[in-house]
């Protein structure tokens, strides 16, 4: 009870990393200027903002006027796929193509085209939720406007071939669109050569605050903007910038970059040992997405006969801090549509928990968990559950 | 090492007010708040249940430094309490689904959550309190007449008697009021709900005509007919009546007409006079006993109905889960659906599901 919690959810949020509290603490009080303001203090914003936008776009490969800074992942993912479609409709493209497993970001996003009078269209996924290349191939025709796939998924981790499906859809002539959330800090990002147009990034999950995210919009492509205001990034994305957190977040993409290959050695391993743990203790233990490509800092797995929501709070209890699937809405654990897409069966997703690691994953911390998970699970498949 | 107490708070003023002062009596309080019908866009915001009220609960417990968890028992409550709350209209019942809901999702679901979290007692904010009899422990009830809710309570497992606390059932509302004031809970003030959670308005039917087909009958035109059989005007959907019931009924007859006997089959709504409504003995199943089994032939006190004056009954039988009682004087408006509640006293003997309420005595068997 004494000892200090073990935080296993990192693909929900990480703690804002000191360098980028740092660079970001005179923006907020002596250096507060709006950047549209022509006098010094305006000036000196103008110049943090446009510096920021070229540091993203330099750890992403990608032109500083490629950068729209947004207010985090689902705003752009709703710019991305609603902008495109938006712009293409008026040329005569009325369907949006994507997955069943992407963030609601994304799939709400593609029901609300549906609602302006598009068509949707998902690819089936395989049991570890990587998509189908022939299935997506044959989707993809010239009604295509936007084309939208995750490139890490963001509650079991499997890792899509981004490059093949977005060539394939470029190919259609459609606008690509990745959210990459859960992909910047562990996958090698250049946008020079990979072939999307639009790509979505958010702060808070890389040690920047929430509120600040970017959509990369690569030069020649056409959105329709979300918001209607004044001129602030050429109209793209109206109101104006928030100059700390853009200074934050361009402090910690370029930090995500720079550890990168670091710390996807080290999650990699804790993530290896803490399913090794679980595995040896649950053999029937089922992990989401294991027979595939993964990001190395999710774990999702289901042990048969536990429910997650009690399991969760009974690790709260014992200072282990999980998700069950994703969006907690008012904190309660719903039903996975990433699991169901995968087939599988709802008593087994009923159990699933996702164990993300990150900044705060230690070993030692790593083994507590796994100690308590083991015990209350035990624990709870003597227990009916409801 | 300090007892822990799982609370279950709906985000009302007695629920919060039971984890506040279980708290300071030195339990180990975990707050949860169940989340039991999705709410729609098309409800309006509840006392009871609603995100909302959820703040409000989590706020209590930031407040007091206690862990809170939202559980969803969406899928449980459907199946247990919705579900059964539009059979038992298009059935012509009139069902309580709090009672559902205490027995089923609050007094077996949360227990099981309980055991989980290692928790020793569980506690909610009901107008109910207990007591160690040589018999173990019972449920009596709730101190102030006028927020007694031991009517809704006689349905949960017996066993669960030895892990409850109902703190607040030893107070009159104002007293929790002014204890919630002494702690400063934000929910000291908040209007109380007599609402169904998931009934806005009180208007049942409505949740009917999303809940049942179209062409469902309990919902189709049906006549309205007296005892003697003449027909005397057009209801839209026996679901929306119920025993004892004068609203909707055609008037100037002179005397005052109440159902007194819904018939589905025909989707007839028979009305009569008052005394028509006058019945000696009772039929239950369902039947939950929160004290050792009483013998055929025991006087005891009955309540058929939420704040009605217990009468004095005789049990005529209880077999296989059904109970029949003799009443010792005529009770009016007796509606199916509703729960028979006996009583010794101020101690819950137990309780069932009323299945029809009958005239003329039923012999009692010599004890």
């Amino acid at each position: 009870m004494s000892q200090s919690p073990v935080y296993l959810d990192h693909a929900a949020t990480t703690p804002v990393r000191p360098e980028v509290l740092e660079a970001m603490l005179p923006w907020f009080s002596t250096r507060f200027g709006n950047p549209s303001s022509t006098h010094k203090l305006g000036r000196e914003a103008r110049v943090a903002l446009d510096e920021a936008r070229e540091r993203v776009a330099t750890a992403l490969g990608a032109h500083a006027d490629e950068i729209c800074f947004t207010s985090g992942g689902t705003e752009s993912d709703n710019f991305a796929v609603l902008g495109a479609w938006r712009a293409a409709h008026a040329h005569g493209r009325s369907t949006v193509l994507s997955t069943p497993i992407e963030h609601k970001a994304v799939l709400e996003a593609c029901h609300q085209v549906v609602r302006e009078g598009g068509r949707e269209r998902f690819v089936p996924v395989d049991a570890n939720g990587i998509a189908d290349t022939e299935a997506f191939a044959a989707l993809c025709d010239d009604t295509v406007a936007v084309a939208s796939v995750m490139w890490v998924n963001n509650e079991i981790g499997v890792v899509q071939d981004l490059p093949a499906l977005a060539s394939r859809a470029k190919a259609s002539g459609a606008v690509v669109h990745t959210d990459a959330v859960q992909a910047f800090g562990k996958l090698p990002i250049d946008l020079r050569t990979l072939p999307v147009d639009l790509l979505t990034i958010s702060g808070h999950k890389l040690g920047s605050p929430k509120g600040i995210g970017a959509l990369f919009i690569r030069r020649g492509v056409t959105l329709a903007p979300l918001l209607h205001g004044g001129s602030q990034d050429r109209g793209r994305r109206p109101g104006t910038e928030n100059v700390p957190y853009a200074v934050g977040f361009a402090v910690a993409c370029e930090l995500a970059v720079a550890d990168r290959e670091r710390e996807v050695a080290h999650l990699g391993a804790l993530r290896d040992r803490l399913e090794a743990r679980l595995l040896e203790a649950f053999p029937d233990a089922v992990i989401h997405g294991r027979g595939a490509m993964r990001a190395p800092h999710v774990c999702n797995v289901s042990i048969p006969g536990t429910d997650a929501e009690t399991l969760l709070m009974a690790l709260d209890l014992r200072g282990i801090q999980a998700s069950g699937g994703s969006a907690c809405q008012s904190g309660s654990v719903g039903h996975s549509h990433v699991l169901s897409a995968l087939g599988v069966a709802p008593d087994v997703a009923a159990g699933a928990m996702r164990l993300s690691l990150g900044a705060l994953s230690t070993e030692a911390g790593v083994d507590r968990a796994a100690d308590v998970i083991v015990t209350l699970a035990r624990k709870a498949r003597g227990v009916v559950a409801v | 090492m300090r007892e822990r107490v799982l609370v279950a708070m709906s985000g009302g003023v007695d629920s919060s007010v039971t984890a506040a002062l279980l708290q300071e009596q030195g339990y180990d309080v975990v707050g949860v708040t169940m989340k039991l019908h999705d709410d729609g866009s098309d409800v309006p915001d509840k006392p009871c249940c609603s995100l909302d009220a959820t703040s409000d609960a989590r706020r209590v417990c930031e407040q007091l430094g206690v862990p809170h968890y939202v559980l969803n028992l969406v899928d449980a409550f459907t199946r247990d309490v919705f579900d059964d709350f539009v059979s038992e209209y298009a059935a012509g019942r009139t069902p309580i689904p709090c009672v559902r809901c205490n027995t089923f999702t609050k007094f077996r679901d949360l227990v099981h959550k309980a055991d989980a979290i290692d928790a020793r007692w569980i506690a909610t904010g009901h107008y109910g309190r207990l007591a160690d009899t040589p018999h173990g422990r019972a449920l009596l009830r709730g101190r102030d007449p006028a927020k007694d809710q031991s009517y809704f309570l006689w349905g949960m497992p017996r066993s669960v008697l030895d892990r409850l606390l109902l703190p607040v059932g030893d107070w009159t509302k104002d007293e929790t009021r002014a204890a919630a004031r002494r702690f400063g809970l934000r929910t000291a003030n908040k209007p109380e709900s007599m609402d169904i959670c998931f009934v806005p308005h009180g208007d049942h039917a409505r949740i009917l005509e999303d809940a049942l087909p179209a062409d469902a009958p309990a919902l189709q035109r049906g006549r309205i007919v007296t005892e003697s059989g003449r027909v005397i005007g057009e209801h839209d959907g026996f679901a929306r009546f119920t025993i004892g019931q004068r609203k909707g009924l055609p008037g100037g007859s002179g005397e005052p007409l109440y159902v007194t006997e819904i018939r589905p089959e025909t989707r007839e709504v028979i009305v009569g006079p008052r005394e028509s409504l006058a019945r000696d003995s009772v039929h239950a199943h369902a039947v939950n006993w929160l004290a050792p089994t009483p013998e055929a032939g025991r006087a005891v006190r009955a309540q058929v109905r939420h704040r009605s004056t217990p009468v004095p009954a005789t049990i005529v039988h209880t077999n296989d889960g059904t109970l029949a009682v003799a009443l010792g004087e005529r009770v009016h408006g007796i509606a199916p659906g509703q729960s028979i509640v006996l009583y010794d006293g101020e101690l819950v003997l137990g309780g069932g599901v009323i299945t029809r309420a009958g005239r003329g005595s039923l012999p009692v068997l010599a004890a």
